[in-house]
């Protein structure tokens, strides 16, 4: 959001043309470059930047995997990938040329040969293609991959750059699977790159809706004064999805929701809502604000985590209208297994905007739609006037996805001489009001990360911080004796009783999506 | 959708005091499978003939990417005859991002005789409240100006190319400006027609290892179509402010010399080629030339450095186009004040 301090002065040409920080020409090399992620989501993102005229041009992509492909047969798969993927049609001049900074360089993950011969490769194309030495290393493999890449790069001395060149390292989740292993991933990374040189992606940051909830909160004076305890009765954060585990059950079954969702996009987005005002709008100065509300969530014993966390197990049952089987039927699950597909918490952030405020979090796969949605449900007004019980009428809805928008319930009264009281819904749609389609995350978060904004990006305190509040409920979890249960709920269903149970204690109930 | 199908017609006729019941009508005929959307109030005014239908159609388009209340107005104010006419109408188009029928409303106006000084009362009983108002003007502008009007403007837009006397014209926007206590903001697609160009020439300099380049230009190449010197010279503007390069004076053949703040001299040619509105930039200096110029898929740019003879590696970027709903679209996504077009214009007031 803000240029870096640590950035040069600007061109002068620049000045009108982009309220951006301007991405710079750099060499990406990605590892895993033959992966889903790769075809599905980074290339295809930076096909749109460049067809967008965003990209600079001297930006060249080296895709670093095991498979031995040359240049030509990367291309060619990248664009059937692109093809398919692109969020716009991909137009044959643009990918020739496009096409054009793609190489491929094969080699093992661990032979330490291969990066010395792409340290050469790297050199040759900052000569031939203007990269100018600055170097945006991708990590799109598998975590147990990390090592062996980073210490090579760095033997490589790669991780090394001359005067006015950058290396940084943009880091795929998990990142760990517990506050252990995401202190010794840390390590690892920091053992050839600062703080300041790594990006640990968060997607749902860089969704605009995401982006958004800083502007709706601090551009509009008129929810300052009642974003807190005094005026909002509790906060639902959903994130809902009718897929099940598809091809993932290897990681899944290992992960579970509260580790693959929980952990990293519900605690941002509620560090979104739930922040201070940041002093600026620097990376640090926003991820300063949003680290404290971690730090501030409640921490359970294990006999109130069985109180006051959900999780369940999705059964057969079926999702519009098509059957589908349970998770333990699912391919590559073990017919045992313990992993949760849905989970839901009661959180409570103990500082003095938000204290008793309760936060409700639900994250489910199979569930019969998908959305992510923020609610905030303010305080009914005194009941004195309309007889009538005004309870969880004034919502404001934060849409993430799909169909982004904002939407705030009010009452209104019915025409007619009666003086009837109901519901009406002011609708903010993204779609509607700006006809241009909003660009990818991705898209959005490689510029940034090409332009040193790290804004969009966690931070080592915020992973840390999260792990050591999910810690506590995963051992709950996995302990031998009085391990809080599993609950079951069938697919296409909102998840299991006990989840409406959690809130039902507040008087609250979960906002119909 | 609202009961009127076909978006390029001007509608229904309605009485000038009915505009507002018939707008509702036309909403509550559409029972509710149509979402009316708006974000500014876009008012366009001209005196062609036939500016209605040609206005009409230019917002059927602008408002696929733009939701606003349309207003359109044609004045003839030489006619005898002392009449208004309105029109009502909506724009639906299926939303880029899913299903939904997004309309934006029209009301048209043809304005004869002395009543085209109706214009402001006209204008402002019709904004959607709470919006921006823009105001597109066509026509060459005339003293007296309506300070009551262009109070109310938030940004004016115009096109600088097809004035006559670009210095008087900028006077009268500039008093205007004045009189609104700044509020307005200058909009020239003559200025946005060089977006693409300015953007494929400033990515050259985006690396600070470039920079030093800037103080060594010793020339500048600027290919325009015919009818599009001013836009050349809006281009020489621009580099001149930013680089802050003084004009000497005296124009010589094509050419206009700019100093730097070492003294160097720097010689802008401008030079007519038939083809695009501007069709390459050439930046030199004594080791590198940078060109931006078009590919021959037509609405992509090729850029490229190296030394003169030197084999290049060109790369392309979206060349943005000249039709009117492509530069009020580039137009209405920008926000903020043009102040880097007000210096430009400052540094070449004398040759437009």
């Amino acid at each position: 959001m803000n240029r870096p301090a640590d950035q040069p002065e600007p061109n002068p040409l620049r000045e009108g043309l982009s309220a951006r920080a301007v991405p710079q020409p750099c060499a990406i090399v990605i590892f895993g470059a033959t992966g889903d992620l790769t075809h599905r989501k980074l290339v295809p993102a930076l096909y749109n930047l460049a067809a967008d005229g965003d990209l600079p041009p001297a930006v060249t992509i080296v895709g670093f995997a095991r498979r031995p492909k040359n240049d030509d047969e990367f291309r060619h798969d990248l664009e059937e990938s692109t093809r398919k993927f692109s969020r716009q049609p991909v137009r044959d001049e643009i990918w020739k040329n496009f096409a054009q900074s793609i190489f491929y360089h094969r080699s093992e993950f661990e032979d330490e040969a291969g990066y010395k011969t792409l340290a050469k490769r790297l050199d040759e194309i900052d000569k031939t293609h203007g990269t100018r030495g600055n170097r945006l290393f991708y990590f799109a493999a598998s975590p147990n991959e990390f090592e062996p890449i980073l210490k090579h790069l760095k033997a490589a001395g790669l991780n090394q750059t001359c005067e006015g060149s950058w290396a940084r390292v943009i880091v795929e989740k998990p990142f760990g699977t517990d506050l252990a292993s995401a202190e010794e991933l840390n390590r690892i990374i920091h053992n050839s790159f600062s703080e300041a040189q790594t990006y640990r992606i968060d997607h749902f940051l860089g969704k605009e809706t995401a982006q958004n909830i800083l502007v709706l909160r601090f551009a509009n004076a008129i929810f300052a004064p009642i974003w807190n305890t005094h005026y909002v009765d509790q906060v639902q954060i959903t994130a809902a999805e009718t897929l099940g585990v598809e091809n993932r059950a290897g990681y899944y079954e290992n992960a579970g929701a509260l580790r693959d969702m929980v952990q990293n996009h519900l605690l941002q987005l509620l560090c979104l809502v739930a922040m201070e005002p940041p002093t600026d709008l620097s990376a640090d100065s926003i991820r300063d604000e949003k680290v404290k509300v971690v730090r501030s969530l409640r921490h359970w014993s294990r006999n109130e985590i069985a109180a006051n966390v959900v999780r369940a197990q999705y059964t057969k049952g079926a999702i519009n209208g098509e059957p589908v089987v349970g998770y333990r039927q699912e391919k590559n699950v073990n017919p045992d297994s313990k992993t949760d597909t849905f989970v839901a918490l009661r959180l409570f952030i103990d500082n003095w905007r938000w204290a008793d405020v309760p936060i409700y979090l639900r994250v489910g796969k199979r569930l019969p739609k998908s959305a992510t949605e923020i609610s905030i449900h303010f305080k009914k007004p005194p009941a004195v006037l309309f007889n009538k019980d005004l309870r969880d009428v004034n919502v404001l809805v934060i849409r993430i996805q799909p169909d982004e928008g904002i939407s705030l319930r009010i009452h209104a009264k019915v025409p007619g001489t009666s003086f009837r009281i109901e519901p009406v819904k002011m609708d903010f749609h993204y779609g509607t009001s700006f006809g241009k389609p909003s660009p990818e995350a991705y898209e959005r978060l490689l510029l940034d990360a090409m332009s040193g904004d790290a804004t969009l990006f966690a931070r080592r305190d915020e992973v840390e911080e999260a792990w050591a509040f999910i810690d506590p409920i995963e051992e709950a979890w996995h302990a031998k004796k009085d391990a809080p249960e599993l609950y079951f709920y069938p697919a296409g269903s909102w998840g299991p009783e006990a989840a409406d149970d959690l809130l039902a204690r507040d008087g609250h109930t979960w906002r119909r999506l | 959708m609202p009961a009127i199908a076909d978006t390029n017609s001007l509608g229904f006729p309605v009485k000038l005091s009915q505009i507002d019941q018939e707008l509702k009508k036309l909403w509550q005929e559409s029972e509710g499978t149509a979402t009316r959307a708006s974000l500014v109030n876009l008012a366009v005014y001209s005196e062609d003939a036939d500016a209605l239908n040609k206005n009409t159609q230019l917002m059927a388009r602008i408002t696929e990417s733009h939701a606003c209340r349309a207003i359109v107005i044609e004045a003839d104010c030489k006619a005898s005859e002392n009449r208004v006419e309105a029109w009502i109408n909506a724009h639906c188009h299926v939303s880029s991002v899913g299903s939904k029928q997004v309309c934006s409303e029209q009301i048209s106006f043809r304005l004869k005789g002395g009543c085209t000084t109706l214009l402001p009362s006209i204008v402002f009983s019709h904004l959607d409240s709470d919006l921006p108002f823009y105001l597109w003007w066509q026509e060459e502008l005339r003293e007296p100006m309506d300070s009551q009007l262009w109070a109310w403007v938030d940004r004016v837009i115009y096109d600088s190319r097809g004035w006559k006397d670009f210095r008087a014209q900028m006077r009268l926007l500039e008093s205007a400006e004045q009189e609104a206590k700044q509020r307005i903001v200058l909009c020239d697609l003559n200025w946005t027609r060089l977006d693409s160009f300015r953007l494929a020439l400033a990515q050259f300099f985006d690396h600070p290892a470039s920079h030093h380049n800037l103080a060594k230009i010793n020339g500048v190449r600027i290919d325009f179509a015919p009818g599009f010197r001013s836009t050349a010279v809006l281009f020489a503007g621009w580099l001149a402010a930013q680089l802050n390069w003084q004009n000497e004076k005296g124009e010589i053949a094509n050419k206009v010399r700019f100093v730097n703040s070492s003294g160097g001299k720097i010689d802008i040619e401008l030079r007519e080629r038939a083809g695009e509105p501007i069709g390459e930039v050439a930046v030199e200096t004594p080791q590198v030339e940078f060109l931006v110029t078009h590919a021959n898929c037509g609405d992509l740019l090729e850029v490229s450095r190296g030394k003169p003879g030197e084999k290049r590696m060109p790369q392309l970027m979206p060349a943005g186009k000249n039709d009117p709903v492509s530069l009020m679209s580039e137009e209405l996504m920008r926000g903020g004040p043009h102040h880097v077009y007000l210096h430009a214009v400052e540094r070449v007031r004398d040759l437009l």
